[in-house]
């Protein structure tokens, strides 16, 4: 039984680094932001304040807040809906057997590859108000009485911000289905077709539920990327005018460092974590019921 | 129905399969063409967005590396070392979770996977205290310290199910040929592992060199500070030059792009891996 002995220790050795930065960076500064949302805090001074739940009640009566969270809403309604309609739809058409399919979907691909803040950057330059792609466009085509203050005017903001996203991540929703596509047994599809079945019945028979751990985890992904969006909103509009285009990510960022109040900082973080895990849970479980068939099989 | 309108609806078809794959590819591309040829066009050009350059306005190029190459470099400066580093520790997390049950693995599982889908801003406040502490704050130490920390659940994930697919009758054998736990995983186990440490390479590698929110936390001097933390104080700055602005963009975004090109196969199985369970 050496060798048990020695699997032990190499095994719980090479576990450590991993386990100790988990620990460090992960677990405890969870809990110390946990603790810190109850407590008012400037950031800098070694003092904080226990303040009980006080943070939570200031930030539920506060608008900006409710403003914050009913944009993550939307960004919910959107990411889920949209780029995995658009991914799944492209993915459908490269699907078909045609020619040049790695073409098209490296096209499709490309804008996913581009970092965030430069997609903004893009975005900001086809938004512009007077010589910008888009009122160009409206203008060039007799609609000029259609332009926009794309990202100027708070109405429209969010949605003009949430179509640059879509630009950017429908990539990633089109290369998971056209692998889940590729993963349906051809036989299926075969039979599906000599039994008569057109190409909608065979959808929505056979492709669809076939795509459901593709859909499952594009659906998690896009819930999360939801929550979690930042880099855009950041660097397009700052969360303006106003708190127009806030997100919970944006209003916290805000709020800790710009203003040092961290202890309300953490208690916006708080909020973010707990619905994050209220959307991601079921995704958890379902993966990891999956993990312990791979492990015990 | 006769063969002919068979044939007919048929080619219809393929026809407009093709014709909305196109249309598609277009509107998609248009960004990206725009992005490059205002890119090149000077003050007097840039309002006329859809004419082609006349000249080639290299001025703008010069300015936005004047501007965004220090940026640039540090980003290299953070990523390279942090890629290695994270892909490292992700191995070593992912040796024993494939290759052994023990009491507390699946818990240690539940954790990573919780990691995958953490917002950041739970961690924010706290880590920037402990960087401080740790008097790495404004450094390149630091951001490697940080990347890799949020990088192990993705690469521990990712690599635990790569080695998985490795069988466990070579490791027995290595085993009892003499060959010793520690050593069958740095003189075997990343020698096969290879594809599935190429992938986590190259998603850590996008991750990293996409990061805003720890750089814009974690760092201050320009002499650390990467290249989105430059780009973004760009975008957002009100009176901007676009020419400028858009030769920024396009350096920030070609060493990405080159690696998509270059890694196109590992680039998507890193994606679809650290997405789907496998």
């Amino acid at each position: 039984m050496r060798l048990e002995t020695e699997k032990k220790l190499t095994f719980g050795a090479f576990l450590l680094i991993p386990l100790v930065c988990i620990l460090v960076f992960m677990v405890y500064p969870i809990g110390k932001s946990i603790v810190l949302s109850f407590h008012r805090w400037d950031g800098i001074s070694p003092e904080t304040t226990y303040v009980g739940l006080r943070n939570y009640s200031r930030l539920f009566a506060d608008v900006r807040f409710w403003t914050a969270v009913s944009n993550n809403a939307r960004w919910l309604a959107f990411s889920l809906a949209l780029p995995t309609a658009l991914g799944l739809a492209l993915a459908l058409l490269i699907d078909q057997k045609i020619k040049g399919e790695s073409l098209f979907q490296t096209l499709f691909f490309i804008p996913y590859t581009i970092t965030p803040v430069a997609v903004a950057s893009v975005w900001r330059w086809l938004y512009e108000p007077r010589n910008g792609l888009f009122n160009k466009f409206l203008q060039l085509i007799g609609l000029a009485k259609y332009r926009q203050i794309w990202i100027g005017d708070p109405s429209i903001a969010t949605y003009s911000i949430m179509f640059s996203s879509l630009w950017w991540t429908t990539g990633f929703a089109l290369v998971l289905y056209i692998s889940g596509l590729r993963n349906i047994p051809q036989e299926l599809l075969e039979s599906a077709t000599v039994d008569g079945a057109r190409f909608s019945q065979r959808f929505r028979f056979v492709m669809l539920p076939q795509l459901l751990p593709s859909t499952i985890v594009v659906l998690a992904m896009s819930g999360i990327s939801a929550l979690r969006v930042f880099d855009l909103i950041y660097s397009l509009t700052g969360g303006g005018p106003g708190y127009a285009t806030e997100v919970l990510a944006t209003m916290m960022f805000d709020v800790s460092f710009n203003r040092f109040e961290q202890g309300m900082g953490s208690a916006i973080a708080v909020t973010l974590f707990v619905l994050s895990a209220v959307i991601i849970l079921p995704y958890v479980y379902h993966t990891s019921k999956n993990l312990e068939d791979i492990t015990n099989g | 129905m006769a063969k002919g309108d068979f044939n007919a609806v048929r080619v219809l078809k393929r026809v407009l399969i093709y014709t909305a794959l196109v249309l598609a590819a277009v509107l998609f591309m248009i960004p990206l063409v725009v992005l490059v040829m205002t890119s090149i066009k000077g003050p007097r050009e840039i309002v006329n967005i859809f004419a082609l350059p006349e000249t080639m306005y290299w001025q703008n190029y010069v300015s936005a590396f004047e501007r965004m190459g220090r940026g640039i470099w540090n980003s290299v400066c953070i990523t390279v070392p942090a890629v290695v580093i994270s892909t490292l520790v992700g191995a070593f997390g992912a040796y024993p979770l494939a290759q052994f049950r023990f009491r507390g693995d699946s818990t240690i599982f539940m954790v990573l996977l919780a990691g995958l889908f953490i917002p950041s801003q739970i961690v924010l406040i706290p880590l920037f205290q402990i960087i401080r502490a740790l008097g790495v704050y404004d450094s390149y130490v630091g951001m490697w310290i940080v990347h890799t920390a949020y990088g192990i659940p993705i690469c521990t994930f990712y690599l635990r199910n790569f080695f998985a697919t490795i069988p466990r009758s070579l490791m027995e054998a290595a085993l009892l040929d003499g060959c010793s736990v520690a050593g069958y995983f740095f003189k075997i186990l990343l020698r096969l592992g290879k594809p599935g440490l190429a992938a986590v390479f190259i998603l850590q590698a996008r991750a990293i060199w996409n990061d805003l929110l720890y750089g814009n936390t974690l760092t201050r001097s320009d002499a650390v500070r990467p290249m989105t933390v430059e780009l973004a104080t760009f975008v957002s700055q009100t009176d901007v030059q676009y020419g400028q602005l858009m030769a920024a963009t396009v350096i920030s975004i070609l060493p990405m792009i080159v690696m998509f090109f270059v890694f196109r196969r590992e680039f998507i199985s890193g994606m679809l891996g650290g997405a789907v369970k496998s």
